[in-house]
C-alpha cells in the first residue's frame, strides 16, 4: 500500500484558487487565478505549478512514484448552479394535489415591507412536475396504493420533455418509503437520475424535505460531470484520493459527492470554519468567533469548542434541511460601495464594485468603496497590495472619496473614516446575530480574523462588538483551503419517527438506530476506514407532547437518561423546562466520521528584533500617526508589536491600532490585545 | 429644500444599528423563551424601545399590524399610570391602545439614577385568552365574547408580581401555563431591552443618546417628508368594501381621502361605516398601523423605522366606525380581516398619487380557519391557521403566488404536522392557476386547501373577499374572490365567508383564496 505523504486543500473563490500543500510536517501556500465557468482548468493549472504534475513550472517538490497525495477540494459547483439558476433540467414527481407545494412553500413572501418580491425561478418547472396517484397516512399505512400503470406514461412524458434528473418525493415517505421506492426503481431502470426524499432526507415537514431533494436533483449531474471532468484533467493518481468539502464541514470521497450532491453547497465556507475549530485546537483558544471578509462579502460563525450547525439554511429561496455550519454572511467586503441615501444618511453596502470596475483605487472605479476608504487613511499601502501584484491610485481614490465627502459636508478624511465605522457597525450586527442572539456573550470569545480583507478590520471590529481578543492565522488568505487539509470525513445520517417517552424502550431505540449504524459504517468501509478509525455520534430529536420545536439530545449509549438531558437542555437553551410533562422523540440522528491523520503546523523560529521596513502616515479616530510597517514572513515566536502598525503579506494587510498589542505565538499567529486591557 | 446638512451623516447609520440591535434582541429572546408555537414558530410578536417622551426608536417587528399599535398602547398606559423603577404594566384592552384581545402588549420603563429615560415595549398573540371560541377567534357580536379584557395595570410593581391579578387572568384562560411561560418569556425581553438600553446610554452618556435619537427620528421624518413632497398635493379618494358581518348580508364601506400637501398627509377616514355588532370592527391602533405599514413600503428600506415616519401623517378615523371601534365592539376579526381592507383603500388612494409604485389589490384577507376536537377523557384539542393568497400585481412585477400580503406573514403548518397531531388529511394543497387578475402584469394566485375530517368537529371560518374582488389597476383585471366548500359525501354547500358549523367523520372542507389583482392593460 502507497503511504500518503503528500495532502493539498484546494479551495476555489470567486477572485482566486487556492492551494495549501503539506509534505514532510512543512507547508507551502499557492494561488491561480480561478478560471470561471470552468474551474477544473483553475485547479489543474494550479496542480501543474505546484510540479504534481508533469508540465509547466516545477517546484520540484512532486510526489515521488511511491507516494500518493491526499487532495481535499472545496468546489462552488453546487452553489453557482443554484445563484446562476443552470442546474440539471429536473422533474418532480409528486403526490397527486400537491405538485404546487414547491412554490407555496410556507407561504411566506421575502420582503415583509415591501409591494413586490423577485423570486428566484423554481428549481422545476411547470410542466415538469407530475402528480401520481397514491398516498401513505400519517402512521405510514398505504391509503392509496400507487398507481403503477401510470410510470410508463410518465416516463414517456420524461423523455419527450428531455428531462436528465427527477426528484421523487411524496407524502409520509419518511415513514413508509414504498411508493417512493417503485418510482425510484421504475425510473432508474429506464436510465434516469433518481433523487428521492426517502434517501435524501427521511424527515417530517413535507416541503422543506421536497426542497431538500429537489436542490439534489438540481445540482448533482453538473457536480458530477464537474468532478469527472476534474479527475480526467488530474490523472488517476492524483484523482484517487479526491475528496469534496461538505457543507457539514465534513469530507465525502469524489464518488459519493458525485451522487449526493446537495451536501457541498457551502463547501468553500465550511473549510474556514474545520480551520477555526483546529486552530483553536492548537492554539488552546477554544471559544471563537471567526470573520471571513473577501471582496464582495462577510462570513461569521462562531465556534464554541465545536463547530455550530444549523438544520435552518436556506439558498436563493431553496430551503435544505441537511446540517449545514451555522454561518450569517452580510454585504459587506472591500469593495462595498459607499453612497449617500435620499435622506442624507452614509450607507456602506451591500451593493459591490466586484472585480470589475472594482474599487477606484484599482484605477477604473469611479463608486468609492471600503477599500478606497482605507487607501485614503493610509491604512493599505498603494505598493503593497496583493503582495505588490496590484499598485493602487491613491490619487483617484481621493478624488472619488472627495465627490461623495462635498454631497454629506464632511472633510475627505472624516468621511473615509465614517465609511469604515458603518461598514464595522454592519459586521458588529452580523456579530451580534451569531453570538448575542444564539444565547452568547462576545466577551467570552476570541476573534479569528481572515480572508483578503478581515485583518484590517478586526480590531476596531472587535472593539465594537466587545470581543477582548484577535487572533489572526498565519497564512490569512488561505485560511479555508488549510481548514480543508485538517478535515474528517463525516456523513450525516437522520430519520423522523415519533416515540412516545410512555412507549420507549432501550430495545424500539436500538431498532431504530441499526439501519443508520449500518449505513454509516458500510460507507465509512467504502470510504476506506476501518472499525478504529470510524467515530459513530448518535444523537435523538425531542420535544414536549404538542410542541412543534425539538432540541437534538447527543446520546452514547441507547441506555442513556435521555429526558434528562432534554430537560436540561431545555432549561439552558430557553431558561425553563417542564420535567413533569411527557415528552417525544421525534427524530434519530447518525454523524459518521472517518478520523484522519492531520498535517501538523510546525512551529516558527524564536524571535531576535523585528524588522521595521517603513514608516507610514496613517490615520485613526483620532488623527494621523507614523505606522511601522512589518512584512508578515518576517516575524518570529515572541515578537511583540504596538499599534499602530501596518503588517504586510501576500494578500493581507493587518491593521493594528493605536492601543493595541500584537504578539506573534510559536505557530507564527498573531494574538492582538488592547494595552491595559 | 430640506436642510440636511444638521447632522451627523455617519452616525445615523451606525446609531440605528445599535438601537435596532435592542430591539432585535428583545425579540430573539422572547422568540427563544416562550412557550407556544404561535410565538416561537410564527414569530408572531413585536418588540420595541421608546425614548423617556414616548417617541419610537427602534422597532423589531415581525408583524406589520403591530407596527402602529405599539406606540398608542404606550401614550394609553402613560396617560393613567404612574412609572415607577421596577414596573411593567399591561394591556391589551382595544380601547386603550391594544389591537384584539391575543395580542397583549408589556411596557417596563427604563429608569437611570431614579430618572425615566424610556421604555421596553414587547407585543405578543397568545394563543388563547378566553372566550367560548377556542383561540379566542370566534364570530361574536361584542368585546365580551372575545375573552378577558384588561385595561392598562401594573403586573409588576417595584420588580414584584401582582399574583392577584396575574392569577385572575390565569384562571379564564384555556391553557394558563403556558400563557404564564409566554407572559415570562415577554417579561424576559423586557429586561434585555432595558439593560441594553442602560448599556448604551451608560457607554454614550444620556445626552449623546439623547442626541442621537433625536437625529435619528429627524432623518426619518425627513425620509418621510422627502417622500410626500415628491407625490404631486391633491386629494385622493378610494372605497372599497368587506363582504359582510358574518351576520347579514350587507357589504361594509370603507372610505379614505388622502390629501397630499407639499410634506404633510392627512388620512381621513370620514364616510367610514359605522362599528357593527360583529367582530369586525378595527380599533384605532390597527388604523394607524395600516395606515404606517403603507408608508414604510414606500420609504427605501435603509430607513430606520422609528417616530419620524409619524410626524408628517395625520390620522382622522371617526370615532364609533369599523376603523376606529368603541367599545363594547367585537374585533377579533379587526385585526385580521378589516386590517387588510384598510390597506386596500389606502393603496387605491395612492395609486392616483402614485401610479408607478403602487401595487393592484392582494387577496385582502387571512382566511382564518379553526377547528377543535374533544379529546376521549375530557379536554379540547384546538387548531388555527391562516392561509396565503394571491398577491397583487405591481407596475413591471407579477405578484407573488400563494404567499401572506401586507398585514401578516406567519408561516403555514406542513401538512405532515398537521395530519400526526390531529384526525384530518389534508387533500389537496396546490395554487389555484388562473384566479390572479390578468393584465399587463398579472395578479398572484390564490391557494386552495382541501382537508378532509377524520373525525366529527367543530369548524370556524373568519375569511373575506368571498363576495368582492381584490380590485385591478389600470385596467388590469381584478382577482377572483374566493371560496369555502363543504362536500359531504355527493353534496358539495358554498359557505358563507364568516361562519361557525359542526361537521361529520368524511366531510371534507375546502378553502379556495382570492386571487390578486392585475395591473395595467
Amino acid at each position: 500500500m502507497v503511504e500518503i505523504s503528500i495532502v493539498i486543500g484546494i479551495d476555489v473563490g470567486g477572485t482566486f484558487t487556492d492551494f495549501v500543500l503539506w509534505q514532510d510536517g512543512g507547508h507551502i501556500i499557492h494561488k491561480v487565478l480561478s478560471t470561471h465557468p470552468q474551474p477544473e482548468i483553475g485547479v489543474v493549472n494550479g496542480l501543474k505549478e505546484l510540479g504534481l504534475l508533469p508540465d509547466e513550472t516545477d517546484f520540484g517538490i512532486g510526489p515521488s512514484k511511491t507516494q500518493s497525495a491526499d487532495i481535499i477540494h472545496g468546489s462552488t459547483i453546487a452553489t453557482n448552479a443554484l445563484l446562476e439558476r443552470k442546474g440539471a433540467k429536473v422533474a418532480l414527481v409528486t403526490t397527486r394535489g400537491f405538485t404546487d407545494l414547491i412554490d407555496i412553500g410556507r407561504q411566506n413572501r421575502p420582503g415583509l415591507y415591501s409591494f413586490w418580491a423577485d423570486m428566484p425561478a423554481p428549481l422545476v418547472d411547470r410542466d415538469y412536475r407530475f402528480g401520481v396517484d397514491e398516498r401513505i397516512g400519517s402512521c405510514g399505512e398505504v391509503i392509496r396504493p400507487v398507481d403503477v400503470s401510470g410510470l410508463s406514461s410518465l416516463m414517456r412524458a420524461l423523455s419527450d420533455k428531455g428531462i436528465n434528473a427527477v426528484a421523487v418525493c411524496f407524502l409520509f415517505s419518511f415513514l413508509n418509503p414504498e411508493h417512493e421506492q417503485v418510482v425510484e426503481n421504475y425510473l432508474v431502470d429506464n436510465g434516469f437520475f433518481v433523487s428521492a426524499s426517502y434517501k435524501i432526507l427521511p424527515e417530517y415537514r413535507e416541503y422543506e424535505r421536497l426542497s431538500t431533494t429537489v436542490v439534489n436533483a438540481f445540482v448533482t449531474p453538473l457536480v458530477a460531470s464537474y468532478l469527472a471532468k476534474l479527475t480526467s484533467g488530474m490523472g488517476e493518481g492524483l484523482a484517487r484520493n479526491l475528496r469534496i468539502m461538505q457543507s457539514n464541514g465534513g469530507l465525502v470521497s469524489a464518488m459519493s459527492a458525485a451522487r449526493q450532491a446537495v451536501q457541498t453547497v457551502l463547501s468553500g465556507p465550511a473549510g474556514g470554519a474545520v480551520a477555526t475549530q483546529q486552530l483553536g485546537k492548537n492554539t488552546g483558544i477554544e471559544r471563537l468567533i471567526s470573520f471571513d471578509m473577501g471582496g464582495t462579502s462577510t462570513d461569521v460563525s462562531l465556534v464554541d469548542g465545536d463547530i455550530q450547525f444549523t438544520t435552518e439554511f436556506s439558498i436563493y429561496g431553496s430551503p435544505i434541511k441537511v446540517p449545514v455550519i451555522d454561518i450569517h454572511t452580510i454585504g459587506a467586503g472591500g469593495g462595498s460601495i459607499a453612497w449617500i441615501d435620499a435622506g442624507g444618511a452614509l450607507q456602506v453596502g451591500p451593493e459591490s464594485a466586484g472585480s470589475d470596475p472594482g474599487p477606484a483605487c484599482y484605477g477604473r472605479g469611479e463608486k468609492p468603496t471600503i477599500t478606497d476608504a482605507n487607501l485614503v487613511l493610509g491604512r493599505l499601502h498603494p505598493k503593497h497590495f496583493l503582495g505588490g501584484r496590484q499598485e493602487l491610485d491613491l490619487e483617484h481614490a481621493k478624488r472619488v472619496l472627495s465627490r461623495m465627502a462635498d454631497e454629506c459636508g464632511l472633510d475627505l478624511l472624516a468621511t473615509a473614516d465614517g465609511v469604515i465605522r458603518i461598514a464595522i457597525s454592519n459586521m458588529e450586527k452580523a456579530i451580534r446575530k451569531i453570538s448575542v442572539e444564539r444565547g452568547y456573550d462576545p466577551r467570552d470569545f476570541t476573534l479569528i480574523a481572515f480572508g483578503g480583507a478581515g485583518p484590517m478590520h478586526a480590531c476596531e471590529l472587535a472593539e465594537a462588538a466587545l470581543i477582548p481578543r484577535v487572533l489572526i492565522p498565519k497564512i490569512p488568505g488561505v485560511f479555508s483551503a488549510y481548514g480543508m487539509t485538517v478535515s474528517d470525513v463525516a456523513k450525516d445520517y437522520s430519520k423522523s419517527v415519533l416515540i412516545r417517552q410512555t412507549d420507549f424502550t432501550t430495545e424500539t431505540l436500538e431498532n431504530t438506530f441499526t439501519p443508520l449504524l449500518d449505513a454509516a459504517r458500510a460507507d465509512l468501509t467504502a470510504e476506506g476506514f476501518n472499525e478504529e478509525s470510524m467515530r459513530l455520534e448518535k444523537a435523538l430529536d425531542v420535544r414536549y407532547i404538542g410542541q412543534s420545536f425539538e432540541l437534538t439530545i447527543p446520546i452514547a449509549g441507547f441506555a442513556d437518561d435521555y429526558p434528562g438531558a432534554f430537560h436540561k437542555m431545555h432549561s439552558e437553551r430557553y431558561g425553563h423546562a417542564s420535567p413533569d410533562e411527557e415528552i417525544e422523540v421525534v427524530g434519530v440522528r447518525v454523524r459518521a466520521i472517518g478520523l484522519r491523520d492531520k498535517p501538523e503546523v510546525a512551529m516558527v523560529e524564536q524571535a531576535k528584533e523585528p524588522v521595521v521596513v517603513d514608516l507610514k502616515s496613517c490615520t485613526f479616530f483620532d488623527g494621523w500617526y507614523d505606522a511601522a510597517c512589518y512584512h508578515r514572513e518576517n516575524l518570529l515566536a515572541g515578537h511583540t508589536l504596538t499599534g499602530p502598525a501596518l503588517i504586510f503579506q501576500l494578500d493581507t494587510t493587518t491593521v493594528i491600532p493605536p492601543g493595541w498589542l500584537a504578539e506573534v505565538d510559536r505557530y507564527g499567529n498573531l494574538i492582538l490585545q488592547k494595552e491595559n486591557g | 429644500m430640506l436642510d440636511v446638512a444638521s447632522f451627523d451623516p455617519v452616525a445615523i447609520r451606525i446609531f440605528g444599528n445599535l438601537f435596532a440591535s435592542i430591539a432585535e434582541e428583545m425579540g430573539v429572546t422572547l422568540g427563544r423563551t416562550a412557550y407556544s408555537a404561535n410565538i416561537k414558530e410564527r414569530r408572531d410578536y413585536s418588540c420595541a424601545i421608546f425614548d423617556k417622551d414616548l417617541r419610537l426608536v427602534a422597532e423589531g417587528s415581525h408583524i406589520p399590524v403591530h407596527l402602529g399599535a405599539m406606540p398608542l398602547s404606550l401614550s394609553e398606559s402613560a396617560k393613567r399610570i404612574d412609572f415607577n423603577p421596577g414596573d411593567t404594566v399591561i394591556v391589551n384592552d382595544p380601547f386603550a391602545g391594544g389591537t384584539h384581545l391575543p395580542d397583549i402588549t408589556l411596557t417596563s420603563p427604563i429608569f437611570l439614577d431614579e430618572a425615566l429615560i424610556g421604555f421596553a415595549v414587547s407585543r405578543a398573540h397568545h394563543a388563547d385568552v378566553g372566550s367560548h371560541f377556542p383561540g379566542s377567534m370566534g364570530l361574536g357580536h361584542t368585546i365580551h365574547e372575545e375573552g378577558v379584557c384588561i385595561s392598562p395595570s401594573k403586573l409588576v410593581a417595584g420588580s414584584r408580581i401582582d399574583e392577584r391579578l396575574l392569577e385572575s387572568f390565569l384562571q379564564q384562560v384555556r391553557n394558563p401555563k403556558e400563557r404564564l411561560g409566554d407572559l415570562k418569556a415577554q417579561l424576559a425581553a423586557n429586561e434585555i431591552g432595558k439593560s441594553r438600553f442602560i448599556d448604551l446610554v451608560t457607554k454614550y452618556g444620556l445626552d449623546d443618546i439623547g442626541k442621537q435619537i433625536d437625529n435619528t427620528i429627524a432623518y426619518t421624518r425627513i425620509c418621510t417628508e422627502i417622500l410626500l413632497q415628491s407625490m404631486p398635493s391633491g386629494t385622493y379618494s378610494f372605497i372599497d368594501y368587506l363582504d359582510d358581518d358574518g351576520f347579514s348580508d350587507k357589504p361594509l364601506k370603507i372610505e379614505v381621502a388622502i390629501k397630499i400637501s407639499g410634506n404633510r398627509a392627512r388620512i381621513d377616514f370620514s364616510g367610514t361605516d359605522a362599528q357593527v355588532e360583529s367582530c369586525v370592527n378595527a380599533p384605532l391602533a390597527v388604523t394607524h398601523s395600516a395606515v404606517y405599514y403603507v408608508f414604510r413600503c414606500l420609504l427605501p428600506s435603509t430607513v430606520l423605522v422609528n417616530h419620524g415616519t409619524f410626524y408628517p401623517l395625520t390620522i382622522k378615523a371617526p370615532e364609533g366606525s369599523l376603523v376606529n371601534a368603541a367599545y363594547p365592539a367585537g374585533v377579533a376579526a379587526g385585526n385580521v380581516e378589516t386590517s387588510q381592507r384598510i390597506v386596500d383603500v389606502l393603496l387605491g388612494a395612492l395609486a392616483q398619487a402614485l401610479p408607478d409604485r403602487i401595487p393592484a389589490a392582494s387577496q385582502g384577507t387571512m382566511n382564518n380557519l379553526s377547528f377543535g376536537f374533544k379529546y376521549p377523557g375530557g379536554g379540547e384539542h384546538t387548531y388555527y391557521e391562516t392561509i396565503g393568497g394571491g398577491m397583487g400585481a405591481y407596475p413591471g412585477k407579477d405578484g407573488l403566488s400563494g404567499v401572506h400580503t401586507h398585514m401578516t406573514n406567519t408561516l403555514n403548518t406542513p401538512i405532515e404536522a398537521l395530519e400526526l397531531a390531529f384526525p384530518v388529511r389534508v387533500r389537496e394543497c396546490s395554487l389555484r392557476h388562473g384566479s390572479g387578475g390578468n393584465g399587463k402584469f398579472s395578479g398572484g394566485d390564490g391557494i386552495t386547501r382541501s382537508i378532509e375530517f377524520l373525525e366529527d368537529s367543530m369548524v370556524s371560518i373568519l375569511s373575506d373577499r368571498r363576495r368582492t374582488r381584490p380590485y385591478g389597476l389600470n385596467k388590469g383585471e381584478p382577482g377572483a374572490s374566493g371560496r369555502n366548500i363543504l362536500t359531504c359525501g355527493d353534496e358539495e354547500i358554498e359557505l358563507p365567508g364568516k361562519t361557525s358549523f359542526n361537521v361529520k367523520a368524511g366531510d371534507i372542507v375546502t378553502i379556495e383564496t382570492p386571487g390578486g389583482g392585475g395591473c395595467g392593460g
